[in-house]
């Protein structure tokens, strides 16, 4: 995980905005601040629900272990040190993410910006309705777990999907949970919600358990997404849109006349 | 930026219609009972037609239970259907893709076989170069030729192939001028009469603008341009031009002097409307990607027809632009397949465009007292980064503020491309019609795809998040190949090239900021009156009505085959 050293001259505000909404998206992003653990899925669990190696193969490799290769007399690649997926010359893979509107802990860009801070190595895709995170595929199961076992998911608004991720902007169903075409996680009688397929949408050989779906009142407490019905609305975050302004006012002048930015 | 009251919600009613018995309202519903595909009647017709395709050529076809999702077809939730905006029609989404609309077609159709062309210099080169004499009369009978001619008849040769008039009905030329006199002394039939077809201020412009010269509204047959391409139709035109005047005014048709002629007559005064493009491209003139924004907003025609409303006027340029430039030229030229059109129409079904554009008009009249039902320059607002700012912003927010207390609206724009879209497209034309400048509306634009991202931490799609993200810095920027006043920009402007939901709505930015001004035309007056013409196939002065028609199968297009194919 990424430390931001204190002898940095440059600290990281992690954004704008004197909201809830804010605040909550500054904790997720600084490094510095602990992720609450929300509930413990097993190492065999996520390689499960990732769905691209079976539990207990071997790591397929893209190449040999950087140690038995012969490294290029590169100087960027002695300042940077590889990640241990790369070491070992593991496969890029990844995870996605889909996150309901509907107060689900994180969001697309928010969740691009919270791995960028806090993990090594990555590749994000942001989108409207999905976020992906690729790297290497031992980094990606270690990364894995923290996404999947803090307060950056909610088991019934939040769905790990690879393909077919249509749902976050559709109403819940009456039971909480977000739409998802292929009903890859599916609610119990007891309350918790679980996997019966991986992120593709291939039945598991067993079922998953990823926990109870957090309460309405803690989700609104965390979310991330400004939203005027229940929420926080966005032009109530008067420093947030300002900020954006600013930022777009700046943008313009530069275009045409960059003396003046 | 202050929230305003407005109590008419345009999209009430389609949501309502859409969500049947259902509270629009509700955060919740009910998944995964409604049978699939099944519960659309037009998919169950496709079923049944492939079926009998398939039996008749021995090949599979359209299979949704097996080839859909491993056999999951679509039909897990409700599909829905979707109320052309300011139509009261509600229609299959499945018909608004264009394959399935013949006034889409119609549509493109009409613009890429046009071509307009002027007289003035070949009549120049009759009487000065060949000692033709040029009168009212002599232009009567040279337009009698070529209206025989340019749908594919001889005039001059003997033994021709020609073609079948039951085929090319669609074909003929008009022409148009400012010179009244003229106008009134050349048959009606021919005549495009600008004082007839345009509101009083408009026609006065127009016919000031265009003077005394005389110009040819050619539109060669639909069938032509579609077996061919948009560079055929300035050719197909110009043979029949140069044929019509070597008929009509008994000149030999070898003689040097005719070449002089034929330059003026062909190509020295050619309006296309669409430029050619690179080669990277790959397409002539009058083919999609060329359509400069402004000269789009002036085919479109609601201005004319509904002068008093600026904010209708842009809006179906909207609808036809997306249509055009999502739907046809991004979605089927450059790319391939279904997607772009359920992207695309959320644009202009179900009025929720329409909602947050009146949302900014209402803010503009009640913030900056634009008068906007009363189009005027006099009373356009000065676009500083101040106001700009304000009106996209209170347009970006109200937007967002009724997809989240309806979450209806948001289940039916599901994408955030077609949110993103629709709330900046209305951010845009509120700036452009508040201040009669195109550059602002596009300002706002970007300003509300910032906004947007930051509220929700979430926009469209990759390719989509790159053009928003950079468009502040070159929406004011007009150096070469770094900017362009709204008006000349268009679908191949480097960084518009790329990707949907964009093309449409900026081309109605750009049209907002003249129909705001109540000027008679934005880039191109010949091309206003010329698309003016009540005789064309498809109205342009009602493009999502016309798409309504065809989705309901009510409208009739041109390239009719049936005469020469064997009876079904």
């Amino acid at each position: 995980m990424n430390e931001v050293k204190e002898n940095m001259a440059y600290k990281p505000q992690y954004g704008p905005g004197t909201s809830n909404v804010a605040a909550n998206r500054r904790k997720q992003m600084d490094p510095n601040q602990k992720l609450e653990k929300m509930r413990d899925v097993t190492d065999e669990d996520i390689v499960l629900i990732l769905g691209h190696r079976a539990p207990g193969a071997a790591y397929p490799t893209a190449h040999p272990p950087l140690a038995e290769q012969q490294e290029p007399d590169c100087p960027i690649r002695k300042i940077v040190t590889p990640t241990e997926g790369a070491k070992a010359g593991d496969r890029v893979r990844y995870i996605q993410f889909a996150d309901s509107m509907f107060f689900a802990p994180c969001q697309p860009y928010q969740r691009t910006y919270t791995e960028c801070y806090r993990f090594r190595g990555i590749d994000p895709g942001t989108l409207s309705g999905r976020q992906i995170v690729e790297c290497r595929e031992r980094d990606l199961e270690k990364y894995s777990k923290e996404l999947i076992e803090t307060e950056l998911l909610d088991p019934a608004r939040t769905g790990i999907r690879g393909a077919t991720v249509h749902g976050h902007s559709l109403r819940l169903a009456e039971n909480g949970m977000m739409f998802d075409m292929l009903q890859r996680s599916v609610l119990g009688e007891d309350g918790i919600v679980r996997y019966v397929k991986n992120q593709i949408g291939e039945p598991l050989d067993r079922a998953v358990a990823v926990g109870k779906p957090l309460d309405e009142k803690w989700l609104k407490a965390h979310t991330t997404i400004f939203h005027s019905l229940g929420g926080t609305a966005y032009r109530d975050d008067k420093e947030y849109v300002e900020y954006v302004q600013r930022i777009h006012t700046l943008r313009t002048k530069y275009g045409f006349l960059p003396k003046e930015a | 930026m202050a929230k305003i009251e407005r109590t008419q919600k345009l999209f009430l009613k389609s949501l309502k219609e859409k969500f049947q018995g259902q509270d629009v309202q509700s955060e919740t519903t009910e998944f995964y009972k409604f049978n699939g595909y099944h519960q659309s009647p037009r998919k169950e017709e496709f079923v049944k037609a492939s079926r009998a395709v398939e039996m008749d050529r021995g090949i599979s076809m359209y299979d949704p239970v097996r080839c859909h999702l491993g056999g999951i077809p679509l039909g897990q939730r409700q599909l829905m259907t979707y109320e052309v905006s300011g139509t009261g029609v509600f229609v299959e989404g499945d018909d608004l893709h264009f394959v399935n609309n013949a006034a889409m077609q119609q549509m493109w159709d009409d613009i890429r076989r046009t071509v307009i062309v002027n007289m003035d210099l070949a009549h120049q080169t009759l009487q000065k170069r060949l000692g033709k004499e040029v009168t009212p009369e002599t232009i009567n009978e040279y337009l009698h030729v070529l209206n025989h001619a340019m749908p594919g008849a001889a005039v001059v040769q003997e033994h021709m192939v020609e073609t079948h008039p039951g085929l090319v009905d669609d074909c003929y030329v008009k022409v148009f001028t400012g010179d009244q006199e003229l106008a009134d002394d050349l048959e009606p039939q021919f005549v495009l009469d600008v004082e007839k077809l345009f509101p009083g201020k408009q026609a006065e412009a127009l016919s000031a603008a265009v003077g005394k010269s005389l110009w040819q509204a050619i539109h060669i047959p639909t069938t032509v341009s579609r077996t061919c391409d948009g560079g055929t139709t300035s050719r197909w035109s110009a043979m029949q031009i140069g044929m019509s005047f070597i008929g009509a005014y008994r000149m030999c048709a070898g003689e040097a002097a005719v070449a002089d002629l034929s330059y003026a007559a062909k190509h020295a005064g050619v309006i296309q409307m669409a430029s050619h493009l690179p080669a990277r491209r790959a397409r002539g003139p009058n083919e999609p990607g060329g359509i400069g924004f402004g000269l789009f907003s002036d085919i479109i025609q609601a201005n004319r027809k509904y002068p008093n409303d600026p904010a209708k006027a842009s809006l179906e340029v909207v609808g036809a632009g997306t249509m055009l430039f999502d739907q046809i030229w991004l979605g089927s030229y450059m790319s391939g397949g279904v997607g772009f059109t359920q992207y695309a129409t959320a644009a202009y079904t179900d009025n929720i465009l329409d909602e947050f554009t009146y949302y900014g008009m209402d803010y503009i009249k009640d913030k900056y007292k634009v008068d906007w039902k009363n189009p005027s320059a006099d009373d356009k607002v000065k676009p500083t980064y101040d106001i700009v700012n304000d009106i996209s912003t209170e347009v970006a927010l109200n937007g967002m503020e009724q997809y989240e207390q309806y979450p209806t609206m948001m289940e039916d724009h599901f994408g955030g491309s077609q949110r993103a879209g629709v709330l900046a497209a209305a951010s845009g034309l509120s700036a452009s019609i508040a201040t009669g400048n195109s550059n602002a509306g596009l300002n706002a634009w970007y300003l509300c795809m910032l906004l947007h991202k930051d509220g929700w931490s979430r926009l469209g799609f990759f390719g989509y998040d790159l053009q928003d993200q950079c468009g502040s810095a070159n929406s004011l920027s007009i150096r070469g190949d770094e900017g362009a006043i709204g008006e000349v920009r268009g679908p191949n402007y480097p960084n518009y090239a790329m990707n949907v939901g964009h093309q449409g709505e900026y081309a109605a930015i750009t049209g907002g900021a003249h129909y705001g001004r109540g000027d008679a035309w934005c880039f191109d007056p010949r091309v206003k009156i010329c698309f003016a013409d009540p005789a064309l196939k498809f109205d342009f002065a009602e493009p999502r009505r016309e798409f309504a028609k065809g989705a309901i199968r009510e409208f009739m297009p041109a390239g009719e085959r049936s005469l020469i194919i064997p009876a079904r």
